[in-house]
């Protein structure tokens, strides 16, 4: 029935489909930005648990510890390994003579723990080589921005040189900042001195034993603050909440999405409703229920809204398709929660509007239809 | 409801069927998108307690190797050109046995020169009691005159004031000799000192004096001009951090590994803890570093090297160490919550300190 | 039936109907006892206002009386509960509108098997005595068509299809010939007779269209909400 006209029909299918892109792909963004406060743990594939200062929040905000913390930590019962990990900020001056803040990323000198998983040009074994550093690939974006490879050229960090050998395949930072990876040793040359300087311990947790339970226990024993990886990334992302208004923009965004849809389809379907009440009349007249007329024009708007949700979700992914391939957009994906949260808003839109509107047909006297 | 449309067309079969497809491709797309956030294993590997340690109390950590005599910074006693070196790294010297010398021309021309002061001083002698025999001689003829006209007062007086001075010219020169054969003696032992020597058996570590290179007493190279130890066998120097130490079980057997081989381990037998406890030294490169942290000193003693093997140690090398924790109950073993001093959060805290 | 020659389709007594307009009530029907006879085929003539849509509309059940009893093939339908009053009308009345009210959106088919669908029949099924209705009123060619692809004549014969297809007792039918010119209507007051009078069925059209008077078995004039006329022909005064 509601194809038979066509406006109308496709005016639901607009409404739904828009308002259906409208929050997937808000939502997607905004889980995807503020992930991107966790993407510091997320590079990093090998740690069970994080120890770090007890007043550090994440991993940009930190404070350093002692170096004898990564002792205290693999003294500790249920450890298998433990790493040192550091993380700062410095200027790194270009051969153009631009300044430009940088992340410094110091990796275990022995076994290279704390460098993202996959490497886009050359082999994590460069670091041998001195003054190497590994640029991650927004980085080379943001520093290299016409285009020339970065292998080989020179930097100048804290007066030292650093040259970049090899290019990591990591998420971004919330601030898209580049990330140079290197060496501790090298690392704390790069960064301008200070008391402490070992701001992680990277732990890997000996079988058997939970990240849960060896987080207790190292806090426990050494006075530490630990997180597991899963805990320490939700910490980056309550991090950006906390600061940030992206929730309450993204919020917004959604719920205009949610509105439009409601108004869209809600006005469509009482316009479509309307013009048929004659028809419902009719059918009312003839002595189908209202309950099967309810049936009849739910089965039809949940097509129109399969339709339209179908059609918002494949946009969505064409959008984020699309821009996949743009460094900003690096890492995005559609987490498989939003799909069904705008499944859930589309369904709601419908009810809601098809009860309104519906409303109408069931107080409607059969006996209108002679008039 | 059977209102369904029977009749093809584009917004009732088609619009469906695409919205079908467009969800299958999206559900494809979104579960091949999902993240990778896998754990992995790392590739190389890191240093872990291993064995029986491996789940139980204990200790970690960082220390160097260094010989158990420690290192000796070979100085010199006098500055001067280095003319000789005796030894190249890597050599085992035994007690006494030269090293290297110093420039000995000056020193052995002084003992030269002193020798011709000596037969200078000797011939002085000879000439003087030559004299002195002279003079005697003609004093004792005047003596004998008996005619005190033959013989005038003057001429007497004069005979025995040559007799004295000939006397005197002797002892002079018996006096000169005795500072000439001083000055050789001392200008042998200068000799002596100028050969530098090792004072003990051992390893040399490192030389870096060159024939020709200036030494000089009192500083001024930036390095020691020989370093030696004795590296049969090695120790090695773990820092505890303070707060740690009082878990540790002095007199266990340490496992050892050296950093970037952390798969070979080897077990180090105790030798004692310093009774010092001493500001941390950097072990991490940086040259500025400060500290605030203070490190118990644990010695152990490494295992000599099978016959025929490389070396797994070297001195001066980085090393990760696992020593077992006592096992008491008022120890901080596995945090656990029977133990009657919370371990809390304070880094000084811990089971053992009660 | 058994029974009497004659039964009785519809009979109703004392209807009266009021409407609120306003703070004033309005009398639409003042107490209206009639019979309609089964095997006929009966006229409700009167002007704009008289009252015969409120009629009409009461006697097949969707319009609640103010007042009084209907009755329809002996039903009481007034006191059935309303899901029983519609599945009293879904199983023995056939409607046609006078504007047809097909659904736009479903061919002609299957706005014809809608009574046999909302019953409950499977859908083949029901389509299948659809097509065989469309064929007995020679449209069945347009079976496949949606409703606005057809002429309003087709239209018409698909609504008269929807109202007969499940074979209801009564059949009630508002300005079939309106839109009609004079050879059309009598064709299509013809086919009412031929498919849907027979004993125990009974046809009421409801019209003021003269052109059509001397086909009725029976015509009841109401005017002012009161039967002034009860007959097989005309009055002279229309």
């Amino acid at each position: 029935m509601l194809t038979g006209d066509k406006q109308k029909f496709y005016g639901l299918l607009f409404g739904i489909a828009f308002s259906t892109l409208l929050i997937t792909q808000q939502l997607t963004i905004f889980v995807n930005l503020i992930e991107r406060g966790a993407s510091g743990v997320y590079n990093v594939p090998t740690a069970d648990v994080w120890v770090m200062d007890e007043v550090s929040r994440t991993t940009d905000v930190n404070f350093p510890m002692p170096a004898t913390a990564l002792d205290k930590v693999r003294g500790v019962a249920g450890v298998e390994w433990a790493v040192p990990h550091l993380r700062a900020n410095a200027s790194v001056r270009t051969q153009e003579g631009d300044l430009e803040g940088v992340g410094i990323v110091g990796v275990d000198d022995a076994t290279l723990i704390g460098l993202p998983k996959n490497m886009i040009e050359g082999d994590i074994n460069v670091l041998a080589q001195p003054d190497s550093v590994i640029i991650d690939d927004v980085g080379v974006t943001n520093l290299f921005e016409n285009g020339q490879s970065p292998i080989g050229e020179r930097l100048e960090l804290n007066d030292q040189r650093a040259v970049i050998r090899g290019i990591g395949d990591s998420i971004p930072s919330f601030t898209s900042q580049v990330v140079l990876y290197t060496k501790y040793s090298q690392a704390l040359r790069y960064v301008p001195g200070t008391r402490n300087r070992m701001t992680f311990v990277l732990v890997g947790a000996s079988d058997g034993v939970s990240p849960d339970e060896l987080t207790k226990r190292i806090s426990e024993q050494t006075g530490l603050r630990a997180r597991t990886r899963d805990e320490f990334a939700q910490d980056g992302v309550d991090f950006i909440i906390e600061n940030t208004g992206i929730p309450v923009n993204f919020g917004i965004t959604v719920v205009l999405g949610f509105i439009v849809g409601v108004a869209i389809v809600g006005l469509t379907f009482s316009l479509f409703i309307r013009d048929n009440i004659k028809q419902f009349g009719a059918l009312k007249a003839i002595g189908v229920t209202n309950r099967k007329i309810a049936g009849m024009v739910a089965v039809q708007a949940g097509m129109v809204g399969m339709i339209g949700y179908g059609l918002g979700v494949l946009g969505t992914v064409g959008f984020i398709s699309a821009f996949s391939g743009v460094p900003q957009f690096k890492g995005f994906y559609i987490p498989w929660q939003v799909p069904l949260v705008s499944f859930a808003a589309m369904v709601l839109i419908i009810a809601l509007t098809g009860w309104v509107a519906l409303r109408g047909v069931m107080k409607t006297e059969p006996a209108a239809v002679f008039r | 409801m059977a209102l369904l449309p029977e009749n093809l067309s584009f917004s009732r079969k088609i619009l469906p069927v695409i919205a079908l497809i467009g969800l299958i491709f999206a559900a494809v797309f979104i579960w091949r998108g999902l993240p990778d956030r896998e754990l992995a294993e790392p590739d190389k590997e890191p240093p872990r307690a291993q064995g029986e340690l491996a789940d139980s109390a204990r200790v970690a950590g960082a220390g160097v190797v260094e010989p158990s005599s420690e290192i000796i910074d070979i100085g010199t006693a006098l500055s001067g050109l280095v003319t000789d070196l005796r030894v190249q790294p890597g050599d085992y010297v035994e007690k006494g046995q030269p090293l290297f010398v110093v420039d000995d021309r000056a020193v052995r021309s002084r003992i030269t020169e002193a020798g011709a002061a000596i037969n200078e001083a000797r011939a002085a002698i000879e000439e003087a009691q030559t004299a002195r025999r002279t003079a005697q001689q003609q004093l004792q003829l005047y003596r004998q005159v008996e005619d005190a006209a033959a013989v005038s007062r003057a001429e007497v007086i004069r005979a025995e004031g040559d007799a004295a001075a000939a006397n005197s010219r002797l002892k002079l020169a018996q006096a000169r000799l005795s500072a000439a054969q001083a000055s050789a003696g001392s200008a042998r032992t200068e000799l002596g000192r100028l050969t530098v020597r090792a004072p003990i058996a051992g390893e040399i570590l490192a030389v870096n004096i060159r024939p020709g290179e200036f030494v000089s007493t009192m500083g001024g190279n930036s390095q020691p001009f020989i370093r030696m130890g004795q590296t049969r066998p090695l120790y090695i120097r773990v820092d505890i951090d303070e707060a740690e130490a009082p878990r540790i079980d002095l007199g266990k057997d340490a496992v050892v590994s050296p950093r970037g081989a952390a798969d070979q381990q080897v077990k180090a037998s105790f030798v004692r803890a310093e009774p010092l406890v001493v500001p941390k030294t950097s072990l991490t490169n940086s040259a500025s570093e400060r500290v605030d942290v203070r490190v118990l000193q644990v010695l152990y003693q490494l295992p000599a090297p099978a016959e025929g093997q490389n070396a797994l140690f070297r001195v001066g090398q980085q090393i990760d160490a696992f020593i077992p924790a006592k096992q008491s109950g008022s120890s901080a073993q596995n945090g656990e919550g029977e133990s009657p001093v919370k371990p809390a959060s304070a880094p000084a805290s811990n089971g053992a300190a009660q | 039936m058994s029974g009497g020659e004659i039964k009785t389709a519809i009979s109703t007594r004392g209807v009266t109907r009021d409407f609120q307009a306003g703070q004033e009530t309005i009398r639409v029907l003042h107490g209206i006892d009639l019979d309609v006879r089964a095997g006929e085929l009966t006229y409700l003539v009167g002007e704009s206002g008289s009252g015969k849509t409120t009629m009409i509309s009461i006697m097949c059940g969707i319009l609640w009386p103010t007042d009084g009893d209907v009755e329809v093939f002996g039903t009481d339908i007034y006191a059935l509960s309303d899901n029983e009053l519609v599945n009293f009308r879904l199983q023995n009345i056939g409607f046609i509108f006078q504007q047809y009210n097909l659904i736009p959106s479903i061919d002609a088919a299957s706005n014809a098997a809608v009574p046999l669908i909302a019953q409950g029949m499977d859908r083949l099924e029901a389509r299948k005595r659809a097509v065989a209705m469309l064929e007995k009123l020679n449209i069945a060619d347009q079976a496949d068509k949606l409703p606005n692809q057809l002429s309003g004549g087709q239209q018409q014969r698909v609504a008269i299809a929807r109202a007969l297809v499940h074979e209801p007792r009564l059949v009630v039918c508002d300005e079939p010939t309106a839109a009609l010119d004079a050879k059309s209507g009598r064709r299509v007051m013809d086919l009412l007779r031929e498919v849907g009078v027979a004993e125990d069925r009974s046809v009421i059209i409801v019209t003021h269209d003269n052109r059509i008077f001397d086909l009725a078995d029976r015509i009841l004039v109401l005017e002012d909400g009161r039967i002034t006329h009860d007959g097989t022909d005309m009055p002279d005064d229309h």
